[in-house]
């Protein structure tokens, strides 16, 4: 291995060991949390909803459930994990490394990445066990749920280093991810909704993340699967590419 | 000719709120040397720590560590600093023995030679027994012991000890002096700041008095006292700062008797 690879697998290391000693609230807490919804939304109130779109309630919802457990799990590791650092200043021990913005990006990135997709995909395993949890399109769903949990890995990052306190960060968690994720369908389809909140659904970039992966397991969606593929690629390229210039200028991580 | 270990030239810093922190710095240190640089809090020393290491942009000049541009080749640079900061700045997510070796890790050394090393330092800063606790759970001055070892952990050419003996019980003081002063005669330069103006006239080969920002003298201890026309650096520095009515040599021997008893 070159000193470069031994570098960022120590980084990534790090992030993830972070996550790992304190499983019981990082990977725990989440699951508890979507199985709650599943029971509450799906078993309790879904008894009395028809089928939507030919599908259980229950089932219906299992989609957008998984894809919100890697979103927001992706969006609070990183931003909680990089403010917490900063705090500590412990985060100079990487920054005075030889390590390149490019590596510190993809480090920190990954951590919540690693941590959303363990916990997307215990739910999916448990979910598929207790209801059953078609599959229909895998060449579109495995894309779509890496591209959205890179996205909020994205947006943790960079909430997390713009936060000076650990009030930014609940604002843009409480404020901003969850209303986006609630309102994107997750719990309904949009086409039920009355104008104009159906129209402003369309505003929601989340409505179109929800539509791909709710194709994928049950191919059926409000969408249009190309074109929000094409979109979700283009805004996670575009984010990457603005964590990696305020990473290279050092905002907020380098006086 | 053998690129000196640290070259400063004209190094300015402006933070973003205004504050001009460095005002054209020149400084130069030599392969080997044991140099000390000291001023009066906010007089520029982490600044420069800061510049050198990559915890601040500089906004004018340049920083060469071993002949490599701390910006441009930043890489090479920060593979020869090693970084003792003033703050207890550890990851309270890791026991001892992980700082160490994440710490390696970054610096891009093996695992075996990691484990090994770690070790070693584990052994040398007495934390042995520490080495699986959580670093939040180990007292002010085994933090201390692991920002120290964790400096050396990957073996660098320069070191860099921003006042590493604030606040520290006389033992780990002088523990710390041996150990640096072995490591500096087999070849690692030292940069140290400190408040113990004795220490760096007794330890220091050179001396930089940093004020303002800028660097307001340098030279050996005695050449900084006759500079300023006293008998110690410590007189040296009260010339400095403007406060030589502060200067021991005015105690009248009557208070000295009384504070002795």
């Amino acid at each position: 291995m070159s000193a470069a690879q031994i570098r960022f697998f120590s980084l990534l290391r790090r992030e993830l060991n972070r996550f790992l000693k304190i499983k019981r609230q990082t990977v725990g807490a989440p699951l508890l949390e979507t199985f709650l919804y599943i029971s509450v939304f799906g078993a309790a109130l879904g008894s009395r909803i028809d089928t939507l779109h030919g599908f259980d309630y229950v089932v219906f919802i299992v989609p957008g459930l998984i894809m919100m457990a890697w979103a927001t799990n992706a969006f609070s590791n990183n931003s909680s994990s990089i403010l917490q650092q900063k705090f500590q200043r412990a985060i100079d021990d990487q920054l005075s490394s030889p390590a390149s913005p490019l590596q510190l990006l993809l480090a920190f990135s990954l951590g919540g990445f690693v941590r959303g997709m363990t916990v997307a995909t215990l739910t999916f395993i448990a979910s598929s066990i207790l209801i059953g949890v078609p599959l229909e399109n895998v060449h579109v769903l495995l894309p779509a749920l890496f591209l959205v949990g890179f996205f909020f890995a994205q947006m943790g990052v960079l909430i997390g280093v713009r936060a000076e306190q650990f009030d930014d960060v609940s604002f843009a968690q409480t404020f901003v991810l969850q209303p986006l994720i609630f309102l994107g369908g997750v719990f309904y389809s949009a086409s039920l909704l009355p104008e104009p909140f159906q129209t402003l659904t369309h505003f929601n970039p989340v409505y179109y993340m929800i539509g791909l992966v709710r194709y994928g397991f049950l191919d059926y969606s409000d969408t249009n699967v190309a074109l929000s593929l094409v979109f979700l690629t283009a805004a996670t390229a575009l984010l990457f590419a603005f964590n990696l210039r305020l990473f290279s200028r050092g905002w907020k991580l380098r006086a | 000719m053998d690129a000196p270990a640290l070259q400063i030239e004209d190094l300015e810093k402006v933070y973003p709120t205004g504050t001009q922190a460095l005002q054209g710095v020149s400084l130069e240190i030599p392969r080997g040397d044991f140099f000390g640089l000291l001023g009066p809090n906010g007089a520029g020393k982490s600044t420069l720590i800061h510049c050198t290491t990559g915890l601040a942009m500089p906004t004018g000049g340049s920083i060469r560590v071993f002949g490599h541009d701390a910006v441009e080749n930043y890489g090479e640079a920060r593979t020869a600093i090693g970084l003792a900061p003033q703050d207890l700045n550890i990851d309270h997510f890791l026991t001892a023995e992980e700082t160490l070796d994440y710490h390696g890790g970054y610096f891009g050394m093996p695992r075996k030679e990691r484990r090994e090393r770690t070790a070693e330092l584990l052994e040398t800063f007495s934390l042995t027994s520490k080495r699986k606790d959580r670093t939040r759970t180990l007292s002010g001055g085994m933090k201390r012991r692991l920002i120290l070892a964790r400096a050396l952990m990957h073996r660098p050419r320069l070191l860099i000890l921003d006042e590493p003996t604030a606040g520290v019980d006389v033992e780990l003081r002088l523990e710390l002096w041996h150990y640096v002063q072995r490591i500096n005669a087999e070849g690692t330069t030292i940069l140290l700041t400190t408040h113990y103006l004795e220490e760096a006239e007794q330890l220091c080969d050179h001396v930089a008095f940093i004020n303002h920002g800028q660097i307001v003298a340098q030279g050996t201890s005695a050449e900084l006292a006759s500079e300023f026309g006293v008998s110690s650096l410590e007189d040296a520095y009260l010339e400095l700062v403007g406060r030589k009515e502060l200067s021991r040599a005015h105690i009248p021997a009557d208070v000295e008797a009384a504070d002795a008893a």
